[in-house]
């Protein structure tokens, strides 16, 4: 956001830039909705890779244009709502799914312009607890995907729900504690400040136990594998989603991926050092304005890459071990390094 | 540095974004879409026989125990977070710091009780 500092703004318009701000912002959606589906063609061509095999490469040039296809048939498939289903829930579900990821998105620092020096942030808003506040609007979608399955009323939906909802209370814990250690390192609760504080000091440096606990406590969060329980489709033919089709899928699983990109921005944010560069790439008049959201979006495709390959390489586990490996061991792992981390904390600020 | 509110008048925005971008794609899919009566195809699937009873069915015990455990170590997490912001500088490190590690001692004496109790051990 371009702030009053640079252009000068008559003083009566000053109140209403929150709201510019806001409306400025959606265009972050349409950002986020082409980042998905560019997450999406990415993820069948390295899964293509990884398998030995093509991927996409029938419509368009490399298959580029399998998106668009996809979205045609989204878009022209009948919406069809099983008789036995909850009309209020299995209506409003991928509403409730989407409304979390957007208001997740709404906090997320999408990188920064350095103007003469001076930094300005490309967030939508800067709230003091914007840590919290991303925390919870993330802890919410589950109450989206248990409204997509009980409203179901299919057998497979709630199994998966079941299960779901015991991996996400396990690893909801691990998540806020290695949380909490970022944010003791700072002694903030707003991201951008976390994210600068860094400097070239990434917290994955300072804290390489916290950035592990932290990184497959959120693959859980998403649910992505080896962690997507809720959906094994060898079992439950495809979980939570199995009466969904058409577009209402395709929301849900837009809300999904979409969640999985602002993972992989909180992971760049907190633990890779957010956008910051050195001052001599960021003092210089064309790069300052390029370079640190361009860092940013590199680390953050970096990390998205590797929760891809990751879901080739390692095998399902089950719901029994998944609730094992939160409770049993990245529990007392994040506690450890909650510990580590107030020490350094106190040993850095001394 | 804006205004409490202010910086919450995007997410307001985004929320009645969130709230009509569905039902607008739903509308439009409507238009869109074909539309055929088969009676079958409203069915519930179940691998292609005939459902059978309800699937709102009575739950394990196993999930409400992992339930009590999280909500438990959530108020943990709850309580950390002001913490950790106020512990540093304020010229009050040494008590936060100790009343934080006697928090987490008590907390860790439920976690292994409830170890030792198989709570956290799936049984089936």
């Amino acid at each position: 956001m371009v702030e009053s500092s640079i252009i000068a703004i008559p003083e009566s318009l000053v109140p209403f830039f929150p709201f510019l701000r806001g409306i400025l912002g959606l265009a972050l959606i349409g950002a986020i909705f082409v980042g998905a589906m560019g997450a999406v063609w990415i993820e069948r061509k390295l899964a293509g890779d990884i398998q030995r095999r093509y991927g996409p490469i029938r419509v368009g040039k490399f298959g580029l244009l399998q998106l668009v296809a996809d979205a045609i048939k989204l878009f022209t498939k009948e919406d069809i709502i099983p008789r036995n289903a909850d009309k209020l829930l299995f209506k409003n579900a991928p509403i409730f799914m989407m409304s979390s990821v957007f208001l997740m998105l709404v906090a997320i620092p999408v990188g920064a312009v350095f103007i003469d020096g001076v930094e300005y942030p490309l967030a939508v808003t800067e709230m003091d607890i914007s840590v919290l506040y991303i925390e919870a609007m993330s802890a919410i979608s589950i109450f989206g995907i248990f409204m997509m399955a009980y409203g179901s009323n299919n057998k497979y939906s709630l199994l998966g729900a079941f299960r779901n909802f015991a991996r996400m209370v396990g690893y909801e814990v691990p998540l806020g504690i290695s949380m909490i250690a970022v944010v003791v390192m700072t002694g903030s609760l707003n991201i951008v400040e976390i994210s600068q504080a860094q400097g070239l000091h990434w917290n994955i440096f300072l804290q390489p136990l916290g950035a592990i606990v932290f990184f497959i406590a959120l693959m859980a969060d998403m649910g992505r594998l080896p962690f997507d329980q809720n959906e094994s489709e060898e079992e439950l033919v495809a979980g939570w989603v199995t009466e969904y089709s058409g577009m209402r899928f395709g929301l849900g699983f837009f809300a999904e991926y979409i969640h999985m990109i602002l993972g992989s921005f909180l992971v760049a944010l907190l633990f890779l050092g957010g956008w910051n560069v050195p001052t001599f790439i960021s003092d210089h008049a064309v790069l300052g304005l390029i370079a640190p959201t361009g860092f940013l979006l590199l680390k953050t495709a970096l990390v998205l890459c590797t929760i891809v390959m990751l879901r080739w390489a390692v095998p399902r586990y089950r719901i029994d071990q998944v609730v094992d490996l939160s409770w049993k061991r990245l529990l007392p792992l994040s506690l450890i390094n909650l510990v580590w981390a107030v020490g350094l904390g106190l040993y850095l600020g001394a | 540095m804006a205004g409490i509110i202010d910086s919450y008048i995007p997410v307001a925005i985004f929320l009645a974004v969130g709230l009509l971008m569905p039902p607008m794609t739903m509308f439009l899919v409507k238009q869109l879409s074909p539309r055929s009566r088969a009676a079958n195809k409203y069915t519930t699937y179940e691998s292609g026989s005939v459902p059978t009873g309800t699937a709102r069915i009575q739950f394990n015990v196993e999930y409400y125990l992992y339930a009590i455990a999280f909500v438990l170590f959530d108020i943990e997490v709850l309580f950390l977070y002001p913490w950790a912001t106020v512990y540093k500088g304020h010229g009050i490190t040494t008590v936060a710091v100790l009343e934080m590690l006697i928090f987490v001692l008590i907390l860790l004496f439920g976690y292994l009780y409830l170890w030792k109790k198989e709570a956290l051990t799936w049984v089936k």
